[in-house]
Formats: structure tokens, sequence, C-alpha cells
């Protein structure tokens, strides 16, 4: 086990900007969780409106809809342990409420809203409040009561307590280490779901051959735009119709669109950067600089050439890179001994040293 | 129309006078709540609730393995205390938490009171909470109790009576300052006029103390870095812990976050190990240092006693207080501040009877049913009988464990406690009250002017223990006296 | 202490040994686990006494992985170091060497004391810890029998009487190495009737504190010179109790004797549980093997 006291000298630092390793790692997740639980919900709604113009689908077509987004958002094989059908009621309520799915909105907002009580003392009373409203509000009734006047409001309230919580991080928390670590976990979430959310296309969007410009696809290609809050900024960009090939192009090469995967990489190197205190291009670790090879290659690659070696296969390569990432992060910043009680009760083997 | 139905009844009412007239220093507020329609009332406790739900302000009640949170429930009549009756408890508990340190200091060196047979020294020696591994050992400036919470009440004549020490990690300071918040919000303009003393030094105060109990070893030119120590997040008073921290702009930190090093303390953090010099813990000794006591603690932090032993970092409170908050020893307060300082207790005592002392003990056991009978160790409401209201079993099963084990048991006459009006279901009833103020003791010893009133909400109970169906409500203390 | 009870009977009979001695004394304790463990910290009650019956001219304490120590006086003045290996490693070793000079009893005749000046206040405040129920001695009704029956008639003399239920041990209780461990209660002692010194000592503390004399125990050594060949040599307990107007005195129940010239004497307090030789925790898995070399030399 890799110990921090050999790996790092002991600092005389006396001033009060130090951080917790345990804070550092609470304020990540805080902010990737709420990030998820935004996804989950946009990348729902949009199929549920899209599931409205292919109301004759039957069983098998629905399950070649769902199938894919329960890979990329939850747990397949949890799902199947609770449910027969991958139909939209089902897939829905088991992406939405069951807290059997640590990937579930229910659960996401649970976990932030539990990492942030946990930090409570250093995150702002408006940000304490944003996310604990959300965790009231889905305890109380009025949550099914939402939910059954139409998913689709429910969802735009789950959107906002997300958005309001990044808005009040914005302006109440101050820019601090503690920023730093906020702005890793939600970029490093949202660029992970932009690659999941374009990869459907390659499970369930790939055309029949027959429907190759037809309506389905081209609807399809429409609710990928939406699942990513990208359909009106990809219109401001290409007055045309809605072209598969440029539709990825924006989503992973676009510098101004916030959901883009280069867009969110470039926020994760300045923010690794501001950590480390190195210069720009310098990275420290060998996943550090497998990230800034990933970042650097956007620069030079077309989409023409991914999609000649696959888009699913890129996609995949950005998704483990992001992971790598995300498992340096936590050694070398957040790494405190185990969580779990009972895993902490099975190291501390506390025994008396006696001896008659 | 709030007020119209209230009854006195037999009790102290801290508002009206027995003939039914208003004490001069509520007047204000028998004003206001006149003027307010019921409705309009309810709505403001509505709002209130709300805010504190929405904020967090709450505790945890575990009862199944989910954990409910639920808000400490506030009333929104505030209790008003004119100033010079303040002065007269602030005098008296400064002249307490006095003698309770020279106390302290005295029972780990050099044992004078005990010589001199002013407590029996088997009274101390067999305590629950006495740490024999700290005989002989220095505290940073000779302060052991640097937080106390002192649980006053007043009798039938309004008398404000001692009823418990707090020496170990007193709670509840968080509440006494959101209330306070809360009530400005609902009652801007009545707090306005009333010219009520702050609470709100709370936090620097207690921020003060921490820094100015440094370990020596540190020198005087250097700021201490100091952290709140807590048991987690799962811990029903996690909120306070958090809010104090906030206040005072200090990291709150698990033990798990902590390492000792060459008998030093360091917290683990995101640049490596960070040293730190002061403790305020909010765990009890016995989950301190896993080395030392409690060898199941998971709470705690292996070798931070040794640590504490070289020196290198204080706690507050110190190790070894519990001893002075025995309830056996609290019969002995009052002496004690007699030996130590040469002067009467401004602030009396409760009387009590020591189930050891023989005479006592035939008393206790023959009328149990008219007494309060309380462990000598047990906090929170907990461990305790109610004679008069409780049932015979319960009783006889008290009356059986105080045969058994004397030492461990004490008894009072209950006292009635004084009743204030307080919202119920239809209008304002009477309720008993107590008070707790918080005091510190750095360089010089400060109560904060007013402290956490605590309101048994149920109807007729005595018990004001939040874990026990109390509330609380916010403690004005006048600048002047009306 | 692994004497067998033979010999201990063999020893007893010995007459008290007067000459001063000088004695060296080694004391290694190897802990080696299984893995690495880390975060051990420990507490040592390794080094002699000094005072009239012995001085202890040299100590010294060695631990490998080489760590900082630290010491302070407890309650009852006994010398603790302490010390914390915070690195990973799979053995400890604490090794303790002293240099102690013994010296005969020279103090005035014990006096006789009856029951009315042990109970006096003065005496059964002063020494409270050792006159009631601690860790390993807690005095309830299986003691308590045992109390009367090595005591029948009750207390009329401190000194004779502490003989008297020393030998009443030593006669109806057989010493057994490994029948019991470092955790036997007194209470269990009794329904054993057998046990090791420390069982003994824990037992006869439980006896006299009964008959309200005030009792504490004391860790050792002893320079064995009827060594069986193979026999292991190891640290001893044995107890003292305190005769008012005279001071502590010991007595060693599994020897039946007063303990002499050979014995040196580590530390004192209300039983085992306050003087663990060493003591701490240690965060790691699996298990942990102990050995104890202990040696006693005559130099003099």
């Amino acid at each position: 086990m890799s110990d921090l006291f050999q790996q790092k000298p002991i600092t005389t630092r006396r001033d009060h900007m130090v951080m917790l390793s345990r804070v550092a790692n609470s304020l990540y997740w805080m902010s990737r969780y709420i990030e998820r639980s935004e996804n989950v919900a946009r990348l729902l709604d949009v199929n549920l409106q899209l599931m409205l113009d292919f109301a004759d689908f039957n069983d098998q077509q629905l399950k070649e809809h769902w199938l894919p987004i329960l890979c990329s958002a939850g747990d397949e094989k949890t799902f199947f342990k609770l449910y027969d059908r991958a139909n939209s009621e089902n897939v829905t309520e088991f992406l939405t409420f069951r807290e059997e799915n640590p990937n579930s909105i229910i659960s996401c907002l649970f976990t932030a809203r539990e990492n942030a009580r946990q930090v409570r003392d250093q995150i702002s009373l408006e940000m304490f409040e944003a996310i604990n409203e959300c965790y009231l509000f889905l305890k109380s009734k009025n949550a099914h009561e939402v939910w059954k006047f139409g998913a689709h409001d429910f969802f735009e309230q789950i959107k906002k307590y997300s958005h309001l919580f990044q808005g009040l991080t914005d302006s109440t928390f101050l820019r601090t280490e503690g920023y730093e670590f906020i702005n890793l976990g939600k970029f490093l979430e949202r660029a992970d779901k932009t690659t999941r959310i374009l990869d459907l296309k390659y499970h369930i969007l790939l055309p029949s051959v027959a429907d190759v410009g037809g309506a389905v696809d081209a609807a399809q290609w429409q609710a990928i735009l939406r699942s990513a809050s990208a359909l009106e900024a990809y219109r401001r960009f290409h007055v045309e119709d809605i072209i598969p090939n440029k539709v990825a192009e924006f989503l992973i090469f676009s510098t101004t669109f916030p959901r883009s995967i280069r867009y969110c990489l470039q926020r994760i190197d300045a923010e690794l950067h501001r950590l480390s205190g190195k210069e720009r291009r310098e990275y420290r670790s060998q996943e550090e600089r497998d990230f800034g090879k990933l970042l650097s290659d956007l620069n030079f690659i077309t989409i023409e050439q991914i999609l000649d070696t696959g888009l699913h296969q890129f996609l995949q390569g950005v998704q483990k890179t992001l992971d790598q990432l995300d498992d340096h992060i936590y050694q070398e910043f957040m790494y405190h001994p185990p969580v779990d009680t009972e895993a902490e009760i099975f190291l501390q083997q506390q025994q008396m040293q006696q001896q008659q | 129309m709030l007020l119209d139905q209230y009854k006195t009844e037999d009790f102290f009412d801290e508002m009206f006078t027995e003939d039914g007239g208003i004490r001069p220093h509520y007047q204000k507020i028998a004003d206001c709540l006149r003027s307010l329609d019921p409705a309009e009332h309810r709505g403001k406790q509505t709002a209130v609730d709300l805010a504190f739900m929405r904020s967090g302000v709450t505790f945890t009640v575990y009862n199944d393995d989910q954990g409910t949170e639920r808000i400490f429930p506030f009333d929104l009549v505030p209790r008003v205390i004119p100033n010079n009756e303040w002065e007269k408890m602030e005098r008296g508990l400064i002249q307490r938490i006095t003698a309770l340190n020279l106390f302290l200091h005295d029972i780990y060196h050099d044992q004078k009171i005990l010589k001199d047979r002013i407590i029996p020294p088997h009274y101390i020696l067999g305590a629950k909470h006495f740490r024999r591994e700290f005989m002989g050992f220095n505290v940073p400036k000779d302060i052991y109790i640097h937080i106390c919470g002192t649980d006053l009440i007043r009798d039938r004549q309004g008398n404000y009576l001692v009823l418990e020490d707090n020496l170990r990690c007193p709670s509840g300071a968080s509440y006494m300052l959101e209330n306070r918040a809360a009530l400005k919000r609902a009652f801007p303009a009545l707090y306005r006029s009333a010219r009520v003393q702050q609470v709100d030094g709370y936090g620097a105060e207690l921020r003060k103390v921490l820094q100015y109990v440094s370990p020596p070893s540190l020198g005087s030119t250097t700021q201490p870095n100091v952290v709140l120590l807590t048991p987690g997040v799962f811990n029903s008073a996690y909120f306070e812990h958090a809010f104090l921290a906030r206040q005072m702009g200090i990291p709150i930190v698990e033990g798990r976050d902590l390492v000792v090093r060459d008998a030093r303390v360091y917290m683990r953090t995101t640049t490596g190990l960070v040293p730190v010099d002061v403790i305020y813990r909010r765990i009890d000794d016995d989950f301190l240092d896993p080395t030392i006591f409690r060898p199941d603690s998971l709470l705690g932090v292996p070798g931070l006693v040794h640590a504490y032993r070289s020196g290198n970092v204080s706690l507050a409170n110190s190790i070894g207080t519990g001893v002075a908050d025995d309830k056996v020893v609290y019969y002995f307060v009052p002496k004690i501040i007699k030996y130590y300082l040469g002067e009467e207790p401004i602030l009396q005592n409760v009387d009590t009877f020591l189930a050891s002392e023989a005479d006592d003990r035939a008393y206790i056991l023959e009328n149990m049913e008219k007494l309060v009978v309380k462990s000598a160790n047990e906090a929170g409401g907990y461990g305790m009988l109610m004679g008069p209201w409780a049932p015979k079993a319960e009783v006889d099963s008290f009356r059986e464990q105080v045969r058994a084990n004397p030492r461990n048991f004490i008894a009072q006459h209950p006292i009635s406690l004084s009743r204030h009006p307080t919202s119920c279901e239809d209008g304002l009833e009477g309720r008993h009250v107590d008070l707790r103020p918080y005091i510190l003791y750095g360089e010089k010893i400060t109560v904060t002017p007013g402290g956490l009133t605590r309101v048994a909400l149920r109807k007729g109970s005595l018990v004001v223990n939040s874990s026990q169906g109390g509330g609380s409500k916010d403690t004005w203390v006048l600048q002047g006296d009306s | 202490m692994i004497l067998p009870n033979q010999a201990a009977d063999t020893m007893s009979n010995d007459a008290p040994w007067t000459e001063p001695l000088l004695l060296s004394i080694s004391h290694l304790t190897r802990y080696s686990y299984e893995g690495n463990v880390k975060d051990s910290f420990n507490e040592a009650r390794l080094q002699p006494v000094t005072d009239s019956l012995q001085q202890c001219l040299e100590f010294n304490l060695h631990i490998d992985p080489e760590t900082p120590i630290r010491d302070y006086p407890d309650f009852y003045a006994n010398c603790v170091h302490y010390f914390d290996v915070p690195e990973a490693h799979d053995t400890l070793e604490v090794e303790a060497k002293s240099l102690v000079q013994t010296n005969p009893e020279d103090r005035w005749e014990i006096p006789l004391v009856g029951q009315e000046r042990l109970e006096s206040p003065s005496v059964q405040d002063h020494f409270f810890d050792f006159l009631h129920s601690s860790e390993f001695v807690s005095l309830q009704a299986e003691v308590w029998r045992e109390a009367i029956d090595a005591l029948p008639g009750g207390l009329t003399d401190v000194w004779k009487d502490t003989v008297t239920i020393g030998e009443h041990i030593n006669r109806n209780y057989k010493y057994t190495p490994l029948s019991t461990n470092v955790n036997t209660r007194a209470v269990e002692v009794v329904k054993k009737k057998q046990g090791v010194c420390q069982d003994f000592a824990h037992l006869m503390l439980g006896l006299c504190r009964t008959h309200k004399i005030p009792a504490r125990y004391v860790s050792g050594y002893f320079l064995n010179q009827h060594k069986i060949p193979g026999e292991i040599e190891a640290s001893h307990a044995w107890i003292e109790v305190l005769i008012p107007g005279y001071g502590w005195k010991g007595y060693d129940p599994t020897h039946r004797r007063v303990p002499d010239t050979r014995y040196v004497k580590l530390a004192v307090g209300r039983d085992y549980g306050d003087i663990r030789p060493v003591g701490g925790t240690f965060r790691g898995k699996g298990t942990r093997k102990m050995i104890v070399e202990v040696s006693v030399q005559r130099l003099g």
C-alpha cells in the first residue's frame, strides 16, 4: 500500500488553506454525482419523448432501444435482477427511483447530498441548501406527485436542481483547491457522459440500411443532440439538416460548446495544472501524460479519421483515459484509510501486544 | 388572543406573576403576542421549521438502519432574562467553573482536597471517569475545562439552581446561535425594540480559547493549527460539529484524517501531512485513542495520547474532566467552591442525597417514589428514575440497583421547574423549561449572554432532553432590566 | 514463571538470601507478524525500580525498528516508556537490559497490626485502589468464600495473616504451566484451583483485599539457580501488602516466601492490567507470534 507519509514530505504549512484528503474526495464525488444525475435525467427525458413517436414498437424493438441506454447509464445485471422486461416504464423507474441502482437519479442525488453533508463546513450555505432541498424534495410525497403528473416535469426539476447547484457553486464557492476538485469532478463526469451518449448511436442507432436518411434516423440523431443538451447549439453552427458525422464532430471537437469532449478535456487540463502548479503542457505522471496526449491528438485528427478507425473504439479510448485519470487523482490527492467500517475493522486488528 | 386562555397553575411562570400580571421584562413580548393572529403565529412557526429543515439544522435519530433526520423543535416565544438576574448568574457560573478547574488540577496533582478530607477519597478514586493515567500531568495554562455547559433550573420561588455541570463535551451551542438567527427573521421589529445582548461572539471566543491553549512548545509567535474532531457524519450532533467548525473557520476532521508520527499529530491533506496543534474534540475520553483507552474504538487516533503526553498537542476539554461532572462530585461542589475560593457559592445546588451514605441511602430507599434518582455518570436524561411518575416495576428495579451499587446513585426531590408560554396545538400553554448557558475558559472566562433554553414539549413533562421530546427556545438577556 | 510445583516446594524451604547481589537482566520480546503491519503504538514497563531494596544502576531499552523512546511516570510511580513504529514492519523487537544491585531488608521489626487500625479511614481511604475490585481481581462471592476458607478466624494481625493466606494458596493450588493465560481473572483461578505466578498473585490480592488488607501486584524477575535443564526463564509476579506503621512488604505465594535479594521489582499496580510489561496496538492483518527471552545473571 502506498503510504502518504512516505510519498510526501511533512509540510509545516500553518495557514488554513490546507485541504483534507477526505474533503477533496467528498467535493469531487459530490460534484460528479450531481452532474451524473442531470445527465441521466436528460437522457431519459429525451428517450421517453422519442418513444412517443414510435408507439408501435414491439417488445424486441423496445428492448433494442433501451438496453444500450441501460448499459451506458446503469447496471444491466442489477436491472434484470429486478425486472423481466426492458420496456420504457421499467427502465425509467430503474434509472430514476431504484435505490438498488447506485447510478439512479435518486441514488446519485442522495450520495451527492451525503458527500455534501460530510463537508458542509467547507461548502457555502447556499450550496448545501440547494442540494438539501433537492434531497428533501425527493424524500417527500411531492416528488411522486410531480412524477405522476408527468415524467418530463420531474426531469426538468432534477435538471434545475443541478443547474442551481452548479450556478451557486460558481457564485459562492471560494476559488481554492476545493473548487478545482469540484470542477474536476464535474468535467470528468460530463466528458464521460458525452462519450456514452454519442456511443449510443453505435449500439442502437446503427440504422438498418433502409432507414438511412429516413425519419427514424433523423429523429434518433436529433435525440442524441438533445441528450447532450446540444440541439440548439448545433443548429447555430450547421443550418442544414442533422448530418451524423457533423453531430459526432460537434460533440467531440467543439471548442465552444461546454459539453463537447474537447471542451471538457480542456477544462480538466486547466484544473490539473492549477492543482499541480506545473506549466502548461507539463505533466507529472504517466496518467496525466496519457491524458495530455489525448487532448493534443484532438488538434490533429479529423472526424473522418475517427469514423474510419471506428467511433466506438475512439470513444472507448477516451473513457479509458478518463478512468485512469480518475484513479490517479484519487491516489495522488485523496487517498485515505478505507471508509467502509467492516473493512476498517478487518484492517485494524487492534490486538493487545501483551505478555506475561 | 394567543394569551387569553393562558393559565400559570401552581408553577413559577417566567412571563406571568402569581396574580396574572406580566413581568416587566416580558411586556414587549406579551404586547406582540397579543397583537398577533394565531394563524399568523402558526405561519411564522411553519416558516421557521421549514428553514431549519432546508438548511439541515437537524439531528439524526436512529430507529432503523436509515436514520431519520429531525429538526430540534424550536419554539418561537423567546425566554427573557433581565440584566440584573443575568449578572448574578454570570458571577455564579464563573465562580463555579473556576473552582471546578482548581479542583481538577488538585485531583490530578497533590489531592489536597482529599487529604484535608473535604471529599472522602473513595468517591474520587472510585469514580468512573477518574483518569489515573494522567496523574501529575500538566495541561497547558492549567486549564482543564475549556468549554462548559451548566444546566440551571428555577424552583417554585424562581431561584436559579444548578442541576448539573457538563464538563466533557457539552453540546447545543449551535442551537443557541441558530435559534437566535431564526428568531431575528421571524420577529425583526420585536427583537430590535427589546434591546437584547448578542450571542454571535461565541464562535470567535471559542476559537480564541482554543488558540490560547496551544502547546507551549509551539512558541507564542506561531499560529496554531486548530481542528475539530468529530465522531463522523453519523453522529447525532454532526450538524453542530460542522456548524461550529464553520463559525471558527477550522477544519472538521474524523479520526481517520489524523495520524501520529513521532508523538506529533498530523492531518492528511491533498498536499501531504500538516501538523495539528490543538484539537477541539467532540468524542469522549474512552474513544480518543485505542492504544490507551477502549481498544475497540475506531473513532479515535492511535497514538494521540502519546502526542498529548509529550506536550505536542492540546485537547479541549482536557482528558479526565469527567470526574468533576460525576453526580456524586456535584454534591460536593458547594464545598469545593468554599475550599478553593473561600467564598460562599453564588448559585445553589439542588438538595441531593448520596446513596453511598448510610443515612441518605435509608431515606432514598424508603422514599423512592417521591424522589428523582439519577445514576452518577449518565447524561442526556438516561439512567434516571422520576419516582412520582414511574411505574412500580421501574421503582423496584431502581431500588435493587441502588442497593447493589450505592456509589453509582444520587437522589433529589423533584423540582417543579419553572414554566414558560410555549406554542401548542391550541395556542400558548405553560411548559417546563431549563437553561444551559455556555462558559468558555481561556485567557479569561466568558459566559455567552443567554444560552440554550430547553423546553419539555409534552404537557406536564419535566424532561427537556432533545432525545426525549424536548425542544428549545431563543434566550434573551436584555441590556437593561426590562 | 515456569517452575514445576515440586521444584517450587524444594525452593521454598531454602533459607532467605541476605547477601547483596549484582544482577544483570536482559528481557527480549520479539513479535513477528504474518505480513507487514504498521502504526504500532506501544508502552513498556520494563525499567527496574530503585528503592531501599534495590538500585537500578543501568537501564537500556532498544527497539527494532529503531524509533525514539519517551517516558513518563504513571500513577503508581512506575517509569513507563512509550514509542511508536509507524512504517510497515514484519517484526518488532523490544529489548531491555538492566543492571541492578539488590540489598537485604534492613527495616525494623514488622509491627502487629489488628483489624481496628486497618479499618481506620486513613488506611481505607489512602489505599483505596489496593482495597477494591480491579480489572483482574473482582471481589465477588467465589473470591470472598475462598478468603474465609483461607482465614476462618478473620483478621488478627496483618502480616501473620498475609503469610497464612499465601500458604493457603500455595498448599491448595497447583502450579500448572499453560493451564491459564494472561487474561485469566482471579475468580477463574478459584474455580480451576491451578495456575501460574500471575494467577497466584491475583488470587492472593483478592483474598487480602477481602480481609481489608491493602494489597498490590508486583511484576519482576528473580535469580533462579535451581533451573531444570531447558527450562525457560521468564518474568515473575508476586504481591505486596501494606502494613500500617511499617510500609509495603512483599510476599511470593508461588514460592511461599518473602522476596529476598534474588528478586528484582519492575513495577507495581492494582493488578497485571495496570502494568503489562509491553502493551499496545497495531494495524495489520493476520496473526502474530511472540517470543520472550529473559535472562537473569549474577555478576557479583
